[in-house]
């Protein structure tokens, strides 16, 4: 597997209901690197996120995601090693910080053991107790990225990670990205924060009408 | 594997019983709109003892359907999309979910089921006979429109106008538990054999659940 | 490109003649002893009914071959069928209540045939609901592919249940939904002859609306084929006072 990039998409298009989001999209992303990718809105940066995320299949094209075809079941096996921050938080109102950690570890076979400690990593150990939908939005992000610290992953995806975040919060994401990079995985950082992203990444690709130029 | 596929289902309920229990719609809300539900019949049908008697059993039964569809639909909009995302991403097998989802909504379903057959019971003066069969077919009753309602629920999930179809889905494939749970309340009373009804209830159980376990990952393809 | 959707006119042809023979026989079969000219309700409402399990048979076929295959033509097959086997139903179901009316003094009987054909009615009335629900090809073929096979499956245990229900407990009705035992030997061949008619009916009205599935995704196609513009040049700015 060395050497394989960890994702591949070659001339893919994405259609949801009967709109074409993106097409002729070619990527290549290899082990260690740090991508930004920029777009307006409605540029179709969160559908290209879930389509390397394995969670939309591609309509036109091929590509493999962690060596696993996008098109067929493969891709149930590596959705393990995906993270993925969208800008809507991915978690339960109803449940604790902990209780959302704790539902993630089990389910992705994980000890729970971790829960606490990784709640003190992002400075929530304070917080573990608090109704998800009770914190604020910055917490709620710290929460999904302490699920990430949690379970290994190859591939992390953050969309818009340095909105609704403090100056410490910041530099915990980008402490996350660095070692993700370090440890041999890829990351990709979706953002209209040009300077930011910029002087993180590695290289940085633009999506205008659909397609990465 | 088969370890993990039951954590897995394992974790989904007990998200799931949480999220309810803090949320309390099926408690404060559905529960006491089925019982009034009961209370409305008489009202509008009249009061004669004998009569209530007669159709108080099915009564029960209609109202624990279209109630079990009120749940279906419930839970067809309640997990988002970006919280579908990250349990897909945690790894979850999408049968997993599914058999976690209907065993979370067969246990409301039950609490439903009994708290509103006290109530009919209190109110129609329903006579009980034959107990472990009628909790047989509470159970198989529960279990079945759990599966038929997280089955359509998947089915129309992501599809915008999709939770408002989710009643029309199950109402009819529901027919054979409705005819399953009343005859064999008439049986028991009677005195006929019910084997057949309990077999065919089993049948519609069995028949959903394959389905549903066979389907997990097409459905989820959006 | 994809080549020009191919327009077909012999299945409108196939659809008249069909009518016409079918039309002509149930006008020259005598009328029923008891019921006089109300029988020829029959010659409609029988191939009807036949239609309508037909199709969805069709449909259940299609969809089970849609999910193994993942081919898009199953889906066209399976959701065509659907739409006429509704159609037929329905046709069934109210040419029978106009039949009952006069026949038997009421609309309705609850008879198992009766309440199973109006459960399957609206099993797939929801069928076609759903597929109105979504654009997107492949997700309304998964989709609706799932509810077809549930659908058809729970339909023989719906109608186990049905059938048992009128027969445990009640007497077997005196009314048959069968109408009159058929002696006349030109109504039976006026009545088989329309089935196969119908079925004629059924399968060129089949070519017609999977060729208008296939112009239906030529359009989407064509429509997407046309360069929109992007999001940041379709936002423009307010224009206040403009009502």
């Amino acid at each position: 597997m060395s050497g394989a990039p960890l994702v591949e998409l070659s001339g893919v298009g994405v259609r949801i209901g009967s709109s074409q989001i993106l097409r002729d999209v070619d990527l290549e992303i290899e082990a260690g690197e740090v991508v930004g990718l920029f777009g307006a809105n409605g540029a179709g940066k969160t559908t290209a996120l879930r389509l390397i995320a394995t969670l939309i299949r591609p309509a036109q094209g091929s590509g493999t995601v962690l060596g696993a075809d996008l098109s067929s079941a493969e891709r149930y096996d590596v959705r393990r090693r995906i993270g993925m921050i969208g800008h809507v938080p991915g978690i339960f109102p109803e449940l604790t910080l902990a209780e959302n950690l704790r539902y993630a570890a089990r389910v992705a076979g994980v000890s729970t053991d971790r829960v606490a400690g990784a709640l003190a990593a992002v400075g929530l150990a304070g917080a573990a107790d608090r109704p998800a939908g009770a914190a604020s939005h910055g917490m709620q992000r710290r929460t999904e990225f302490a699920r990430e610290l949690m379970i290994d992953r190859s591939l992390l995806l953050l969309d818009e990670p340095h909105s609704a975040l403090d100056r410490d919060a910041v530099d915990l994401v980008e402490g996350l990205i660095e070692r993700k990079a370090a440890e041999g995985g890829a990351v990709i950082v979706v953002s209209h924060d040009r300077d930011r992203v910029g002087a993180i990444a590695h290289r940085t690709v633009d999506l205008v009408g659909g397609t990465l130029t | 594997m088969i370890t993990g596929f039951w954590h897995q289902v394992r974790a989904v309920v007990d998200r799931d019983l949480l999220r309810e229990r803090r949320q309390g719609d099926m408690l404060w809300i559905t529960i006491p709109f089925g019982a009034i539900a009961l209370l409305l019949i008489p009202l509008a049908i009249g009061t004669d003892a004998v009569l209530l008697r007669e159709i108080g059993p099915g009564m029960y039964w209609v109202i624990v359907m279209l109630f079990g569809v009120l749940v279906a639909v419930s839970r067809a909009s309640r997990e988002t999309l970006p919280q579908q995302d990250a349990s897909a991403l945690l790894g979850l097998d999408p049968a997993a979910g599914f058999v976690g989802r209907t065993v979370s909504s067969a246990i409301f379903l039950l609490i439903f089921e009994a708290v509103v057959g006290i109530v009919a019971i209190g109110l129609y003066d329903i006579s009980i006979i034959g107990i472990g069969w009628l909790a047989l077919t509470l159970l198989l009753v529960a279990a079945g429109l759990a599966l038929l309602g997280t089955l359509t629920a998947a089915i129309v999930n992501s599809s915008s106008a999709g939770t408002a179809l989710v009643p029309l889905l199950v109402a009819p494939l529901s027919v054979p538990l409705l005819l399953g749970a009343t005859q064999t309340y008439d049986g028991l009373q009677g005195g006929y054999g019910i084997l057949s009804w309990v077999l065919l209830m089993v049948a519609v159980v069995l028949v959903v659940a394959i389905i549903g376990v066979l389907t997990a990952r097409p459905l989820q393809e959006t | 490109m994809e080549p020009q959707v191919r327009i077909r006119r012999w299945p409108w042809v196939v659809i008249a003649l069909s009518l016409a023979v079918a039309f002509t026989l149930s006008m020259i079969s005598p009328a029923d002893s008891v019921q006089g000219d109300l029988v020829r309700i029959m010659y409609v409402h029988v191939p009807s009914a036949w239609l309508a399990y037909t199709a969805f048979f069709v449909t259940f076929v299609g969809s089970v071959a849609y999910l193994v295959t993942k081919n898009l033509k199953w889906d066209r097959i399976a959701a065509a069928s659907a739409e006429i086997g509704v159609y037929f139903t329905g046709l069934a179901l109210s040419l029978g209540m106009i039949w009952a009316k006069p026949t038997w003094g009421v609309w309705w009987t609850w008879d198992a045939r009766l309440t199973f054909t109006f459960i399957m009615f609206f099993v797939y009335l929801g069928y076609l609901a759903l597929r109105r629900t979504t654009d997107d090809p492949i997700a309304r073929a998964s989709r609706s592919s799932v509810l077809g096979v549930l659908g058809a499956i729970q339909i023989p245990l719906v109608h186990f249940s049905v059938v048992w229900w009128r027969t445990l407990h009640q007497p077997p009705s005196l009314i048959k939904p069968d109408g009159p035992a058929i002696q006349d030997p030109l109504m039976l061949t006026a009545l088989i002859i329309g089935v196969i008619a119908f079925t004629v009916v059924y399968v060129a009205l089949m070519v017609k609306r999977i060729e208008l599935i296939h112009l239906d995704e030529r359009r989407l196609q064509i429509e997407q084929s046309i360069e929109r513009p992007v999001a940041g040049e379709a936002v423009t700015a307010p224009e206040l006072g403009a009502t």
